[in-house]
């Protein structure tokens, strides 16, 4: 049946990451060590750039590694560190019977999901790669002239980002940064 | 050759139920945190997943956006964690209950 | 065109394979005669002064945040660039629209320099 769509290329890439996202995604739920958790939630940012890969998004996968992989990532491991978490709390990660009742209720809701994508239309394919051109192959060059088409929607988001991320900025220098007077801030 | 449309659902399901899982199970906010940055990754597989199949790229644009806020939304949930860290010295989301009624 | 990537996808594999093997077959074979010298950390072959897990300053998270925000102005920036020369009569329209995307994050930019958040001392 189907099964056999999964030894073509795209099918073996497919495996592969797919495998390693489920694994490592495993990993980042049940491993104590906040430390480890962060690395295994590394790989599985990998693993996802792989199948963005496998679905021709070129400069997705890319920006997935930078963004995710490299800087959020590193942003995490930094505040693990200087909370200073590798070794405290590791005996309080869990909350007992509350633990089965969150996975019971996770696991049907994946289930329940999953049933409903494999009943629905069991056998649409994605188009074959020779079909994609143009835009939707997501190059850098695709991405941007989508991105910045005047006639498009996006590049109306695209100028509210940077307010976004400037409320970034301000608000997590104003809640990490020193404090400008020490006497101030006492409340 | 090419492989079904429902692999990528189903497995991006199955990654949106493990970030589920740990968010509800976890007691540790960054462990939190670090779940939701999977629940974001199963959704935007399913957006560039359902975006190669229409042939529209508006699948990848709406990516693009949700790393951009998830970005923003790290930084400043990182932020509001070290804040709370100076003031109680305990990140632990069961503890911190001090607006309970 | 995606087929072109499974050499890598074969040399990713392999590479897997060889080093789970080397690691594995290292634990298995090598001999274990654990000391305490040995087992402590390795500073230069200086004795080692204090655990390693201290608590990072937190300038790190700082200077993190700082370089994951103008990340993604550079992830903006990246297909703009590329279709520049390409935009034609809409040259001067994308120059506005991008000087006023830079333009906005530069405030954020000159708020944390003015704050102080960019001194290490």
């Amino acid at each position: 049946m189907t099964l056999q769509a999964l030894l073509s290329g795209q099918g073996l890439m497919f495996l592969f990451f797919a495998v390693a996202a489920i694994a490592s995604g495993i990993l980042v739920v049940i491993l104590q060590n906040p430390l480890r958790a962060a690395l295994s939630l590394v790989i599985n940012l990998f693993s996802v750039a792989g199948l963005y890969l496998s679905l021709n998004a070129y400069f997705l996968a890319t920006v997935q590694v930078i963004v995710y992989a490299g800087a959020i990532m590193v942003l995490f491991l930094f505040v693990i560190m200087l909370l200073n978490m590798g070794q405290a709390n590791l005996n309080t990660s869990y909350r007992g019977v509350r633990t089965i009742i969150a996975f019971s209720s996770a696991i049907g809701f994946g289930g329940l999901m999953s049933a409903v994508a494999l009943k629905g239309q069991p056998n649409v394919m994605l188009p074959a790669d020779a079909m994609v051109t143009g835009s939707s192959a997501g190059s850098v060059e695709g991405i941007g002239k989508v991105l910045y088409n005047p006639n498009l929607p996006w590049l109306f988001a695209f100028e509210w980002t940077s307010f976004l991320l400037l409320v970034a900025v301000i608000g997590a220098v104003v809640l990490a940064g020193k404090r400008q007077q020490p006497s101030e801030d006492k409340a | 050759m090419s492989i079904p449309l429902n692999y990528y659902i189903v497995l991006s399901m199955i990654l949106f139920s493990l970030g589920i899982a740990g968010v509800t199970t976890r007691r540790n906010p960054i462990l939190i945190f670090m779940s939701i940055e999977l629940m974001l990754n199963a959704v935007n597989l399913s957006l560039i997943a359902f975006g190669r199949y229409l042939g529209d790229a508006g699948g990848q644009m709406l990516t693009i956006f949700v790393m951009a806020v998830a970005a923003a939304e790290v930084s400043v949930g990182l932020g509001i964690l070290i804040a709370i860290f100076r003031t109680k010295d305990n990140v632990d989301v069961d503890v911190l209950n001090g607006l309970k009624g | 065109m995606l087929s072109s990537y499974i050499p890598v996808l074969v040399m990713v594999a392999g590479a897997t394979i060889v080093a789970l093997a080397l690691i594995g077959l290292s634990a298995l074979l090598g001999p274990r005669r654990p000391s305490a010298s040995k087992d402590s950390a390795y500073e230069c072959g200086v004795t080692p002064i204090g655990s390693a897990r201290e608590r990072f300053p937190v300038k790190f998270y700082l200077t993190a945040m700082l370089f994951i925000v103008f990340d993604i102005e550079t992830i903006f920036l990246y297909p703009w660039a590329v279709n520049y020369k390409a935009s034609g009569g809409l040259m001067f329209f994308n120059l506005v629209e991008m000087l006023v995307f830079v333009a906005i994050l530069l405030v954020g930019y000159i708020y944390v320099w003015k704050r102080g958040g960019l001194e290490w001392g």
